[in-house]
């Protein structure tokens, strides 16, 4: 028998025994323990150690708001930092790790932070290490002296470095009601709206429905509250238009009631099945939300509060009722309300010693006192405890008597012998997501809380609905009351005056006196987890901090994992305090998500690794078997080279364009955009948008077409192919095809509706080779049925319908590399097909596959201009293409395009360069005319593509630079200082090779 | 945040583009106003409320939409097609079941 | 044209293709996916005012008799049509050549006529699972009320757009672009193993 178990009692399955380890010792535990509860029934008092002071620190709640307990959770390599062991389900073979400590959680080196306590305070980082240097142990250079230590010092838990193997996913879901709770309110409001037929999905961030009703020891239709959640669930689960997400917790309120929550699937398991997720992150978009959060106990702030065996009374309840855990065998308790005497009687009946009750107030009600008496525990009405006392675990404390009113302490200490110390200083109602969603809270001095706003206040985006503890009605009829009236609403049902299940009704006024903060002499915690404490707080005030949202900052409160859960409203207490201000003045800070930690595998989902989405050409395959070294182009996979053993990259493409310029080469093309505009005013619509006339283009006739921005400045190019009178092929550049389809559909619908145009990516719809070289047509000769491919029937720009290997293909004669070329289009299921019987027929012209890098090599020494040159920042004229601007009509950029800054001499222009060092070139080199190594400056433009060039023999590049066609013939310098390659060169034209064009017009 | 669009219903705001100011007025295509294009070109609102956006549901129909949305809390208070016209035998509110 | 004898058309999933059971499909399969290889796929598109008559135009020719509004669609053997975006329309047939059976009846003052049967793949998904699997993917409502049988939804995941129709209770017909099926398949297949599920 473990220590603290308790001899029956608790939702556990004491017949199920689970093995674990915990710093590497092992435990046992039952089925439906957390590692908290499992741990402390080991007699664990000692959990983790703190942030700053490396203090000691046990279990202070029991839920998901447990700032001390945080663990690290290992499987395998895989090592998931800061979890509260409170929500880690036990299974066998768990271990975990605790955090924050050197070398081992009971004997930790850091714990000397705390004899610094004075010198680690509030905005410590700021004061010692920002500013000038004065003296040796100040200002920044001190801290890169001491940041190596403070970083390997600050921090908890350690993120792993393996990859995490785990499968994460996304999911959305669609509700009418979404409600987000299962205590008896929601529970109330998921079986009111599901009984109306709604859709409803009931989340809860714990691993059994129920909150409340599963430790609150209440009475529900004549029943324990637990069996009466189960039997409700029970009912739930049988209807098909509900969902139920148990360990769900909902951390994200967004616009359009659209809500994230995170499911931890397998987390409890030991092993996953097989496709299973760890995690799933839901996407939730809600008719309306019930918000059924319920709400926080706050802890007490005096000096002492955080040692072990401190805790929340509630939590302490929660620890007996649902997992058969006392936390101590003398328990004393400290509350400034009633809500604890109904869990010392909890205590009693579990079998421990209640020793005392100490409570602020000095009027303690005669049903209060009656629950004492039950709990044979002796009342200090008006006490309240001063100090703790104890190591690792708690061993007595102090009481002196208190003046609720005034502060005062006064009279004599007195020691109690106690090992459990449950402290209840009222309650917060959970607004998290409420305040996520912009509602405004509003403090209730009765509640002494702050309270979600009333409808009317709220944003017009967010439709949510509150019932239960969120509202500030703490008791469990209430609840339900209020759990079925939002249920309905929700759901559009009328309101019910069917008779309510009936809660045996607990004793007790939920309004707290208003005392947070008991001043006596030592360290008193608001914010466990960070290690702030009152006096930090008042520190803050000192120095000049008036908003509380400087406050949060400048002290850390409510910066920690837990967000604030436990420690805003104390916070806010003493800061209001100290301001002299009434605690709504104050105010307080909105909470932002997530309402927890949230792992970033469930944000990225399925999208990493090799399920990002890869675009793929219909001859992809043969690429990949024929020795293709694949290059992604945006989404796009193409070949960069088809390289032979032994060959560099650069080897490779030189022989490739060699081979294309000597004989034939053909490359994959079906990547580049492709745009069939259709219909009456198709025509109309390319003069409009390209610079250049294309009503005047003949059917089975191609152009080449430039496109400008509406700014002036040169958006796109390609070819467009008449097909039909109405019909055109257009072709984009690859990389914007999406752009140029966005840029069309927005004129047709937004500016020009009245034309009759459809346009449609047929990207895909077509395979596209493109076959260069001499030979050219040759090959194409000898493989193309149905139709003549010689200069007559198939001049420069001119379309043929024919077929290769009984395929139907479209053959365009157009030019990149600027030989004698065409482009091959075939239904891109044919790819593959067209593609090997145009390598079969080019074998005895030994045609040569070529890829990306032969293509650029090509159309540099050609001069042609890609996206590299289509910068954004050129416009027509410095590309040279001024000839494409049509007088005869207005075109998309033809009124900005004349602006005094487009039409300047000084800017760049394109250009061709030659090494003259013959030497490697590099993208982005700036052309400068003194070189200065030491000193780079003076750049009159830089490089945009440059490459081997087989045709010259040398190494070449296009550029940008001031005064373009003035320089060609000129000599200047490349100055490249981040690759260190400094050199002469020649800007020539960038028309490299032949410049007449008589290769390819054959 | 959600949009509804006029044919496809309310869809998550991802799978729509902003495309910008929805109200700038393209000057006639042969204009030589300068400061009328500059207008339409550059110019635009930055409304602290109600605004009147274009939106492709580019991710879905791929229609651009008239969005009158509060920059100040996201409500979405009206959506319209761009382009008028198809009402008749599309109109989402006549024909879903 | 006189009609060639043409070889059958690459898939663009081959090497991912694997028929059988895959994944958690111990406890039973789930979902069963599959590449439909429709013979044609059309967009049809009618300008402002004339969706009626093109409505018409389907009905006399493929024999599909659109339901009235936004997203309506039938799916019925051989055929289904739905409706994906303002005056547009997908025509799908098990046969090749319907665009030469539209090619008359669509004039241009009804609209135009898109032949997409190699630029977009029509993957399948069926099971009790299916509006599971298929809300992993996309942000849209699968539940039966909400998307009726018969209906089509434009849609996309990530950068992958997608038509999808409800040809049954508990199946849908995706059509993806052709470059994107295989990364968008594998991907079904990957959100597919949780459940169990059999490719044919």
């Amino acid at each position: 028998m473990s220590p603290r178990r308790t001899e029956i009692g608790g939702r556990i399955d004491r017949l199920r025994t689970i093995r674990f380890t915990f710093d590497g010792a092992p435990y046992t535990g039952h089925a439906g323990d957390t590692l908290a509860s499992a741990l402390l029934a080991n007699g664990v008092t000692l959990f983790g150690r703190s942030f700053k002071y490396h203090r000691p620190r046990g279990l202070l709640a029991a839920g998901v708001e447990e700032p001390n307990a945080l663990v690290t959770v290992l499987r395998g390599e895989v090592r998931e930092p800061n979890i509260a062991a409170t929500m880690v389900e036990i299974y066998d073979g768990l271990v975990a790790v605790s955090q924050n400590r050197t070398p081992s959680l009971a004997w930790d080196i850091s714990a000397i932070n705390q004899l610094g306590g004075k010198i680690l305070s509030a905005g410590f980082y700021y004061k010692t290490f920002m500013g000038p240097v004065i003296g040796p142990l100040k200002g920044t250079r001190f801290w890169m002296f001491c940041e190596h230590f403070i970083r390997r010092a600050a921090g908890l838990g350690k993120a792993g470095t393996a990859p995490d193997p785990a499968r994460y996913e996304r999911m959305n879901a669609f509700c009418d009601v979404l409600i987000v709770g299962s205590g008896p309110a929601g529970l109330m409001a998921a079986k009111a709206a599901a009984d109306q037929g709604a859709r409803v999905i009931l989340a809860d961030l714990e691993a059994n429905f129920g909150g409340s009703a599963n430790w609150s020891g209440e009475t529900i239709d004549g029943m324990p509250a637990a069996d009466w959640a189960l039997r409700t669930v029970g009912q739930l689960e049988g209807n098909d238009n509900v969902r139920l997400l148990p360990r769900t917790t909902v951390w994200g309120y967004y616009d359009g009631n659209t809500l994230a929550a995170l499911e931890r699937v397998t987390d409890h398991k030991e092993v996953a099945a097989k496709g299973e997720p760890r995690q799933r992150y839901w996407a939730i978009r809600a008719g309306t939300v019930v918000l059924a959060t319920g709400s926080f106990e706050r802890p007490l702030v005096f000096p002492g509060n955080d040692r072990p065996g401190v805790m929340l009374a509630h939590a302490a309840e929660r620890y007996v009722n649902e997992y058969g855990v006392l936390p101590g065998q003398r328990i004393a308790l400290f509350t400034n309300n009633d809500s604890a005497y109904r869990s010392a009687v909890a205590f009693k009946k579990a079998g421990a010693a209640v020793v005392a009750i100490v409570d602020v107030r000095s009027d303690v009600s005669n049903e209060m006192r009656r629950l004492a008496s039950e709990a044979e525990a002796e009342l200090l009405a008006a006490h309240a405890v001063i100090a703790t006392e104890g190591g690792k675990g708690l061993t007595g404390l102090k009481v002196q008597r208190f003046d609720a009113m005034s502060g005062a302490l006064s009279g004599d200490e007195r020691s109690i012998h106690a090992d459990s110390l449950l402290m209840s200083g009222g309650w917060s109602p959970t607004i998290h997501l409420a305040s996520q969603a912009g509602a405004k809270a509003e403090w209730d001095p009765a509640r002494q809380a702050f309270l979600p706003p009333k409808p009317t206040q709220r944003w017009p985006n967010q439709q949510w609905v509150g019932a239960g503890a969120f509202t500030g009605g703490f008791s469990t009829a209430e609840a339900i009351a209020e759990g079925r009236a939002v249920g309905l609403q929700a759901a559009g049902g009328a309101v019910s005056s069917a008779p309510l299940p009936v809660v045996e009704v607990a004793p007790g006024d939920p309004d707290p006196a208003p005392v947070f903060e008991i001043k006596a002499k030592g360290k008193s915690f608001v914010d466990f987890q960070h290690d702030v404490t009152a006096e930090d707080v008042r520190l803050a005030h000192r120095e000049g901090f008036v908003s509380v949202e400087h406050l949060k900052r400048y002290t850390t409160l409510g910066m920690a994992t837990d967000q604030g859960k436990n420690s805003n409203v104390p916070g806010l207490a003493i800061m209001a305090e100290a301001l002299g201000k009434p605690i709504p003045e104050v105010g307080t800070t909105r909470f932002r998500p997530p309402y927890t930690a949230v792992s970033i595998g469930s944000l990225a989902a399925e999208r990493f690794g090799d399920l990002k989405p890869e675009r793929l050409t219909p001859m992809h395959d043969w690429h990949l078997a024929n020795g293709a070294r694949m290059y992604s182009a945006g989404l796009w996979y193409r070949p960069m080279i088809y390289g032979l053993a032994g060959e560099t990259v650069e080897q490779a493409y030189v022989r490739e364009a060699k081979a294309t310029r000597e004989s034939a080469g053909i490359v994959d093309v079906s990547t580049l955009g492709k745009i069939a505009v259709q219909g009456p005013d198709a025509a109309e619509l390319l003069d409009r948008v390209y610079t250049n006339m294309f009503s005047t283009l003949a059917v089975g006739k191609a152009r080449y077409g430039l496109m400008l921005r509406e700014d002036g400045l040169a958006f796109d190019d390609g070819t467009t192919w008449r097909l039909g009178d109405q019909e055109f092929l257009m072709t984009t550049t690859t990389a914007n095809a999406g752009k140029v389809m966005q840029h069309l559909e927005y004129f047709l619908d937004v500016i020009w509706p009245e034309l009759k145009v459809t346009v449609t990516s047929v990207t895909d719809e077509w395979a596209g080779a493109a076959i260069g070289g001499p030979n050219a047509r040759a090959i194409l000769a000898s493989c193309v049925t149905g139709t003549a491919v010689d200069n007559a029937t198939l001049p420069f720009m001119g379309i043929v319908h024919g077929r290769i290997a009984g395929i139907p293909v479209m053959i365009c004669r157009l030019s990149f590399s600027g030989e004698m070329a065409f482009e091959v289009y075939s239904g891109a299921g044919y790819g593959t097909h067209v593609w090997e019987a145009l390598i079969e027929a080019g074998k005895p012209f030994g045609l040569v596959t070529y890829g990306l890098e032969a293509l650029g090599t090509m159309r540099i020494e050609k001069g042609h201009v890609t996206g590299a040159e289509i910068d954004g920042r050129t416009t027509a004229r410095d590309l040279h293409l001024d000839w494409m601007l049509s007088k005869k009509k207005p075109f998309i950029g033809s009124a900005m395009m004349d602006r005094e800054g487009l039409i300047g001499s000084d800017r760049l222009e394109l250009v061709g360069v030659i090494a003259l060092d013959n030497r490697a070139l590099n993208g982005g080199g700036h052309i400068v005319e003194e070189l200065d190594e030491a000193n780079p400056h003076g750049s009159l433009g830089h490089i945009t593509a440059c490459c081997y060039s087989p045709a010259l023999g040398k190494y070449i590049a296009l550029a940008l630079v001031k005064g373009g066609k003035a320089r060609h013939g000129t000599r200047a310098f490349v100055s490249d200082p981040l690759r260190n390659r400094f050199g002469p060169i020649e800007i020539v034209s960038n028309h490299f090779y032949d410049p007449d064009g008589s290769r390819m017009h054959g | 945040m959600l949009i509804t669009c006029p044919y496809c219903g309310p869809r998550d705001v991802i799978e729509f583009t902003y495309q910008g100011d929805g109200n700038r007025e393209r000057p006639q295509p042969a204009s030589q106003n300068l400061d009328a294009w500059n207008a339409y070109v550059y110019d635009r609102l930055n409304p602290a409320g109600d605004h009147n956006e274009i939106w492709q549901h580019s991710g879905g129909c791929r229609a651009h939409l008239r969005v009158v949305r509060n920059t100040i809390t996201h409500e979405i208070l009206s959506t319209a097609f761009a382009r008028g016209g198809h009402k008749s035998a599309d109109n989402r509110a006549e024909g879903r079941s | 044209m006189a009609e060639q004898h043409l070889p059958e058309r690459q898939s663009p999933l081959e090497p991912e293709y694997h028929p059988g059971s895959h994944g958690n499909f111990e406890h039973g399969v789930d979902v069963i996916l599959s590449e439909t290889r429709p013979g044609s796929i059309l967009q049809l598109a009618a300008w402002p005012g004339e969706e009626k008559r093109l409505i018409e135009i389907i009905r006399k020719v493929a024999g599909l008799a659109l339901p009235d509004g936004a997203g309506g669609g039938v799916s019925s053997g051989a055929r289904a049509v739905f409706g994906f975006a303002p005056g547009k329309f997908t025509v799908v047939d098990e046969a090749e050549g319907l665009a030469q059976a539209f090619a008359g009846s669509i004039t241009p003052a009804i609209g135009t006529l898109t032949d997409l049967s190699h630029g977009r793949t029509a993957i399948r998904i069926a099971g009790p699972k299916a509006e599971w699997v298929m809300a992993k993917f996309f942000a849209i409502d699968f539940a039966l009320p909400a998307f009726p049988l018969g209906a089509g939804r434009s849609t996309n995941h990530h950068d992958v757009f997608a038509q999808i129709q409800r040809s049954g209770a508990d199946q849908f017909d995706i059509y993806v672009f052709r470059s994107f099926a295989r990364s968008f398949w594998k991907a079904l297949c990957h959100a597919s193993e949780e459940v169990g599920y059999e490719v044919q």
